[in-house]
C-alpha cells in the first residue's frame, strides 16, 4: 500500500476505526503498572467510590485510542511523530468489556514554515463506546511528510 | 491525607526517579503504539530518531505513575476531567531516569458538585540531566474536607 503524504490530506477528511474491547484483566494490569489508584485496581474500593465500580485509567483509555490510530491510520501515513495534543477530555469512564472505536476529522492542514518537507495536521478525535456515547475527545497534532519530488 | 483545600495556588512539588528500560519501552509500545521506532531496534537505528524511543503515551503514563506514588494516593483524588495541553518536547530513551516538577496553577469549585473541587496543575517531566521531555497542563478532582468546606463556598 502506498503511503499517505501531506498533500493527500484535506480539512474535513474523516476516518472511522474498527472496535477494540477493553478487558478487566487489561484494566488491572495497566493500572498496576501506571495508575495504581483504588478505583482502577481494587474492585471492592471501586464499588464504594464515586464511580460505583472498576474503571480504566484515563491513560489506558488514551493509549487504547493510540493503538486504534496506529492500526487504522498512522502506519499508512508518512508520519513524523507528534508534538503533543490539546483539549483531551475524559467524558465517561471505561468499564470492563467496553468496546471502543474512534472517529477522526481533520480540522487543519498547513505546511510547516520552518520545514518545507513537512506539514502539520490537526484533527478532532472522538472515542465512542458500544452504546455510541462519546467517552473521550481530543485535538491531535501530527507531522506528516510532503510528497517527495 | 491531602484534600482539595490543601492544594493551594503556587504550591510546588518535585518527585520521581523512574528508570526507563528498553524492555518496558518495547512492552508498552507493542501493546499500545506499535510503530517501528518504538518496538524494532534495527528499524529505529535507521529512523531519524537514531534509536528506540518511548511512545509519548508511555511517557505520559510514567508521569502518571510518579504522580500517583508521590501525591495522588495520599490524597482524596477522584480522577481527572482532562488535559488542556500536552507537549512531547524531546524523545525519551532507554537508560534515562525521569522526574517531575509540578505546580498548582489554579483551583475552582463546581456549582453542581459541593463534595469536590478542581485543581489545575502544570507537570514537567525531565531526565537526569534536567532536560525537559514533556510538559502538561491538566486538572484533577479532589474531595473536599468536610471540616473545612464551610469556610469556602462555590463560585
Amino acid at each position: 500500500m502506498s503511503k499517505i503524504y501531506f498533500e493527500d490530506i484535506a480539512v474535513g477528511d474523516k476516518t472511522i476505526s474498527e472496535s477494540r474491547t477493553v478487558t478487566k484483566e487489561e484494566i488491572l494490569d495497566f493500572a498496576h503498572k501506571y495508575d495504581p489508584q483504588p478505583f482502577h485496581i481494587d474492585e471492592e474500593a471501586a464499588k464504594k467510590s464515586i464511580y460505583g465500580g472498576l474503571i480504566a485509567s484515563g491513560w489506558h483509555t488514551a493509549s487504547t485510542l493510540m493503538r486504534l490510530l496506529v492500526d487504522n491510520m498512522t502506519n499508512n501515513r508518512a508520519g513524523l511523530g507528534s508534538p503533543g495534543f490539546d483539549d483531551l477530555r475524559w467524558i465517561l469512564p471505561i468499564r470492563p468489556s467496553d468496546s471502543l472505536r474512534y472517529e477522526s476529522t481533520v480540522i487543519e492542514a498547513r505546511k510547516s514554515e520552518s520545514r518545507p518537507d513537512m506539514g502539520i495536521v490537526r484533527a478532532e478525535i472522538k472515542l465512542f463506546n458500544q452504546n455510541d456515547e462519546v467517552v473521550l475527545s481530543m485535538k491531535s497534532i501530527g507531522m506528516v511528510k510532503t510528497r517527495p519530488e | 491525607m491531602r484534600y482539595w483545600e490543601d492544594f493551594t495556588v503556587g504550591m510546588a512539588m518535585e518527585f520521581g526517579g523512574y528508570e526507563v528500560t528498553e524492555e518496558e519501552v518495547i512492552e508498552f509500545a507493542t501493546a499500545f503504539d506499535p510503530q517501528p521506532f518504538h518496538i524494532d531496534k534495527d528499524a529505529a537505528k535507521e529512523h531519524f530518531f537514531g534509536g528506540i524511543i518511548a511512545s509519548g503515551w508511555h511517557t505520559g503514563s510514567m508521569c502518571m505513575r510518579m504522580m500517583v506514588d508521590n501525591y495522588l494516593n495520599d490524597s482524596t483524588s477522584v480522577g481527572s476531567p482532562g488535559i488542556e495541553q500536552l507537549r512531547w518536547k524531546q524523545p525519551v530513551r532507554p537508560g534515562e531516569v525521569l522526574h517531575v516538577k509540578a505546580e498548582v496553577l489554579d483551583r475552582s469549585l463546581p456549582k453542581s458538585r459541593p463534595e469536590l473541587g478542581f485543581v489545575k496543575f502544570s507537570h514537567t517531566v525531565l531526565n537526569q540531566k534536567d532536560e525537559v521531555k514533556m510538559t502538561m497542563i491538566s486538572s484533577g478532582m479532589f474531595l473536599r474536607d468536610p471540616a473545612r468546606s464551610e469556610t469556602e463556598t462555590s463560585r
